[in-house]
């Protein structure tokens, strides 16, 4: 496709994604152009604040996704786009929408916001997430037409974790018990799907930051759950799960259930080479799974 | 032996209650969203909630298992009465943080720790411990 014809949305990374998570962005990227579209970053964005703050009246935590919100607005009225912006990281994702829900629901934080930061949010901006794109703007039967790989022997488990659901009533991505939007896009893929009780279970979180033994304990029965439903790959959208439940397989030397992102998961079967996609950033190396499944391109055996 | 809250614990309670938007007499203590949460508390959010409709606002301020909250969100999600266990959490946190009194030791992980975490996490940690 020529690049006239792609679609231009504005993307939020994040910080993780431009350190720790590289391989999510670079992969997501390559995967987007592949399939038509293009993620133009925000010209000047701070952190969302990681978390967003549950309390009511803590309104100091919404200026971060606040500042992401106007700079959104404004990147859209330059380049005359219908208001959105297009995130990756679950926790991202969950910070903004629900920043942008709260002043759906209550207008004068908003107002409060504005002043308080000097500057006009005007409330326009829809936050998506890249799966969500891929479910709604492109679809995942069209997805499934461009697939070039036999995927069939990769048994994949989908892992949702916590903030890219919850709380349903204000993300709305999906149902947050029983979600389907990953199963529905490793079957486009052509994967052979592993479901399995666990994924909507915590993995830990940041408390890895306190109390990184019980975080631990949280990731591996996930992982082993995945692995004795017969999982060799969990997939995941969120930086800080692939951190846990990777980590959390560090005493096995290498060896356990590769953790992927969505989207290099994605790469793979578009056929793209994942050179730059970081897989050998895991402690537990994917890249045996990916041979044994036949979807081992030039590029990964050139990096091997 | 009766529990009588006093005035000021009452009072607290009250703020509580502002700050976080939610409304204590709502919970009908059905626990589900005990059943749900995976932090194994000592103190888990139905008990919390309960300690607090009672008026013992010290013990629930004091309840070392508010620390261990990943803010999972399954208990609000699960919750019949749309109460959110995790704002609670969160706002007996904040009344700990607003004087002064942390709850990790960014200092004891070390740099290699730190370098090794995820900005999420480190930032995450920071708002909620810190
Ligand atoms: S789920 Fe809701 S109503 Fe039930 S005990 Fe927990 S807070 Fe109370
Ligand atoms: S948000 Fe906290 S209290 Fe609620 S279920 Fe999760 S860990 Fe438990």
């Amino acid at each position: 496709m020529s690049s006239e014809e792609h679609i231009h949305i504005p993307y939020y990374p994040g910080c993780t994604l431009k350190t720790k998570a590289l391989g999510f962005e670079r992969s997501a990227m390559d995967c987007a152009r592949e399939l038509g579209f293009e993620m133009n970053e925000l010209k000047d964005w701070n952190c969302c604040g990681a978390s967003f703050p549950l309390t009511d009246s803590n309104l100091m935590g919404l200026a971060g996704p606040t500042n992401v919100l106007i700079e959104a607005e404004l990147h859209c009225k330059e380049h005359e786009l219908d208001p959105r912006v297009i995130t990756l990281c679950s926790f991202c994702y969950n910070t903004l929408k629900r920043t942008s829900h709260a002043f759906e629901k209550q207008p004068e934080k908003r107002t409060t916001l504005n002043a308080f930061l000097d500057r006009e949010y005007k409330g326009t901006v829809k936050v998506e997430h890249y799966l969500e794109y891929l479910r709604d703007g492109l679809g995942f039967d069209k997805l499934a037409e461009m697939v070039k790989v036999d995927m069939s022997s990769f048994k994949v488990a989908p892992y949702y974790g916590c903030l890219l659901l919850k709380p349903g009533k204000e993300i709305g991505l999906d149902d947050p018990e029983e979600p389907t939007i990953l199963h529905d896009f490793l079957d486009a893929l052509g994967c052979t799907l592993v479901d399995f009780p666990g994924q909507v279970d915590c993995c830990g979180s940041y408390l890895v930051m306190r109390e990184p033994e019980k975080a631990k304990a949280l990731s591996n029965g996930i992982v082993d759950e995945a692995s004795d439903y017969g999982a060799e790959t969990i997939v995941t959208a969120c930086p800080l799960c692939h951190s846990n439940l990777d980590k959390a397989q560090a005493a096995n030397e290498g060896e356990g259930v590769p953790i992927l992102y969505f989207t290099q998961l994605l790469a793979i079967a578009l056929g793209l080479s994942t050179e730059e996609h970081k897989l050998e950033d895991n402690r537990v190396d994917p890249l045996a799974v990916i041979t044994s499944c036949g979807a081992f391109d030039a590029a990964a055996k050139k990096s091997a | 032996m009766l529990i009588r809250p006093s005035h000021q614990d009452h009072e607290a309670i009250r703020e509580l209650e502002l700050a976080t938007g939610e409304t204590l007499s709502d919970c009908y203590q059905c626990g589900k969203c005990t059943a749900g949460c995976p932090a194994s508390m000592n103190t888990p959010p139905s008990v919390l909630i309960r300690k607090l409709k009672l008026g013992l606002y010290q013990q629930a301020l004091d309840s070392e298992s508010i620390w261990s909250c990943m803010a999972c969100l399954t208990c609000s999600e699960r919750c019949p009465k749309d109460v959110s266990p995790a704002a609670i959490i969160e706002g007996l946190k904040l009344i700990h943080l607003r004087e002064l009194d942390p709850r990790a030791d960014v200092g004891a992980l070390g740099q290699e720790f730190l370098a090794q975490s995820t900005q999420q996490a480190v930032v995450s940690g920071f708002r909620k411990f810190i």
